[in-house]
């Protein structure tokens, strides 16, 4: 009887649960509090007007930003960042590697030399860094190629050599190789031993277990720290504004010092910046899945996959499962 | 030359530290025996598994393969470590099967048995990808070609663990604890493919606790117990009528 009710007996379908679900009042108020805060963000950004004097339209000056959005002077800065970015990056990147390699080398001259090495870049303003690089002529006017100790071959000028480009560039590269070596040697410490004995054991040399076994797994643990590290990168170019290199930062200042409309500029670069890394965010996601390969069960959907299999997807309505359940 | 036996162990010494995990061992294994190592946690099987292909390195004594030194080369009677690439062509002569199978996780289940041919011996690739489905079809896995070793239950593993070691061609396969991580449903399937291998004469060395394997399988049983060799000689002898205690008490408990 009772149990019949409760929809229990052999023959019939369980019933299903429908319970009333806990209410959250104060979630309530917070999303109203956030509806109002947005509310006057956009107010002030889009529809609130300048306080200058002898000056009308908003406060942001959003004319201005699209008058300068792309302009020449905006575009060439951003592909010397783009090329800061790519050079620090790939430099720090295969430094990485080669420093993280040396850590973990039975030798203990070559894994010193790897920590004095991280230990100073990284202990270092890499701000400091990128005067150095720029100063260093006053400490080496020249460079000179030959035997140590002997005769030289060639003598360059370091002024010649060292543009501010290429003085910010290195320095980017240096101090980059010094993080990238730490996320590298986490994510080989990482692969389990048994794996590196495994590849051992089919007659594999050191060098080629570390390249086809550890390094292709670590890379799994390498790469989002590793895409933080580019985005991070992208926005301290800006840093080499400071050494005359108009990159997109010094662009955008040079602008503001002629025409003074510093705030609409500054955000003409935010929006670069923030376009950079939302393109670069995207990139960092594929490969992320790539490397995923072997470790999860099924590889994650992509967003397009997503939506896709979302539009597709048959859902059967209340109705229709209820016909269901009656139909036995 | 077939009297030349395929592994010989003189006076095996090994410590870790303070721990000193074999005290003199010495075994030989002919050419196309089986041979099965039997013994509590702790003896020294594992470890001296893993000297006769130099992953860990003797402290004392002498380790021959085929009738070469492992790890070492004599001249005169000074001894000479050897270079890495040496070493790498002893082993790839070597197979091992792991307790935790290791399998390469990012690697397909062909691509795991490919790898050693293809990386190793220069082996060209369809050649070796043909090689490959052979062995995965020898040990029942041809439907997993192209699987990931994270789909595949802890025997599949094994045994693709075992065609991969099979795939360089070796003249002996070393075994550590193999079923030892597997479901108890699962030991079977492994064993099975062990005991082919063993009948079409592989010479074999199986650090195991299955006694019913040893029996079948083994031409030799040997039990170890705090870094020495206890007793050795035909399972029937070994491990019907032991005359040694402590070997009675741990097959009371194994069995």
């Amino acid at each position: 009887m009772g149990a019949e009710e409760a929809g229990i007996s052999a023959s019939s379908r369980p019933t299903l649960i429908k319970a009333v679900p806990p209410r959250h009042p104060w979630r309530w108020v917070g999303v109203g509090a956030l509806i109002v805060a947005v509310a006057m963000l956009l107010n002030t950004l889009l529809f609130s007007h300048t306080q200058q004097p002898h000056q009308s339209g908003s406060r942001f000056g959003w004319s201005i930003v699209s008058q300068y959005l792309f302009t020449s002077t905006v575009l060439h800065g951003i592909v010397l960042t783009i090329e800061l970015t790519v050079v620090a990056m790939a430099v720090g990147v295969v430094l990485g590697v080669l420093l993280a390699v040396m850590r973990l080398s039975k030798s203990p001259i070559i894994s010193s030399v790897a920590w004095v090495y991280v230990w100073f870049f990284r202990g270092t303003p890499v701000f400091i860094q990128i005067l150095f690089w720029f100063n260093i002529q006053a400490l080496y006017p020249h460079l000179t190629l030959g035997i140590p100790f002997g005769p030289s071959f060639v003598t360059l000028d370091m002024n010649s050599i060292l543009t501010p480009f290429v003085a910010g560039a290195i320095a980017l590269s240096l101090n980059e190789g010094a993080y990238m070596a730490e996320i590298v040697r986490a994510g080989i410490i990482s692969v389990d031993e048994g794996q590196a004995e495994a590849a051992h054991s089919l007659g594999m040399s050191r060098s080629k277990a570390l390249r086809l076994v550890v390094l292709p797994q670590a890379m799994r643990l390498i790469i989002p720290p590793t895409g933080n590290e580019t985005i991070s990168m992208l926005k301290t170019t800006s840093l080499v504004s400071a050494i005359a290199v108009v990159e997109l930062t010094k662009a955008v200042e040079e602008i503001a010092a002629q025409n003074y409309q510093t705030i609409p500029l500054l955000i003409v670069a935010s929006l670069w910046y923030l376009a950079m890394t939302t393109v670069l965010s995207i990139g960092q996601y594929y490969l992320e899945r790539h490397y995923a390969k072997g470790a999860t069960r099924a590889l994650p959907e992509t967003p397009f996959q997503k939506i896709r299999s979302q539009l597709f997807r048959f859902r059967p309505t209340p109705a229709a499962l209820e016909l269901a359940r009656q139909d036995p | 030359m077939s009297n030349l036996p395929m592994v010989k162990a003189e006076q095996v010494h090994k410590s870790f530290g303070s721990l000193e995990v074999l005290r003199g061992i010495d075994l030989e294994v002919a050419s196309g025996e089986v041979m099965c190592l039997i013994g509590p946690s702790g003896s020294g099987k594992s470890t001296f598994l893993r000297l006769i292909n130099h992953l860990e390195m003797l402290d004392a004594g002498r380790v021959w393969v085929d009738g070469e030194l492992v790890g070492y080369r004599q001249e005169g009677d000074k001894l000479y470590q050897r270079k890495e690439n040496e070493i790498c062509a002893q082993r790839s002569e070597i197979g091992m099967v792991f307790q935790r199978f290791n399998l390469f996780p990012h690697l397909s289940v062909l691509d795991n048995v490919t790898i050693g041919p293809i990386r190793v011996k220069g082996a060209n690739k369809s050649e070796a990808k043909e090689r490959a489905r052979a062995l995965l079809d020898r040990v029942g896995l041809s439907a997993k070609v192209d699987a990931y070793p994270s789909q595949l239950s802890g025997g599949q593993q094994q045994r693709v663990a075992i065609a991969r070691a099979l795939a360089m061609d070796p003249k002996l396969m070393l075994f550590d604890e193999p079923t030892s991580a597997l479901d108890p449903e699962l030991v079977g399937e492994v064993l099975e493919v062990m005991q082919v291998l063993a009948e079409e004469g592989m010479t074999m060395i199986v650090v195991t606790h299955e006694m019913g394997f040893a029996r079948q399988a083994a031409d030799q049983v040997v039990f170890m117990d705090e870094g020495r060799v206890l007793e050795a000689g035909a399972p029937d002898a070994v491990l019907g009528n032991p005359s040694n205690e402590r070997l009675r008490s741990f097959l009371s408990k194994v069995l």
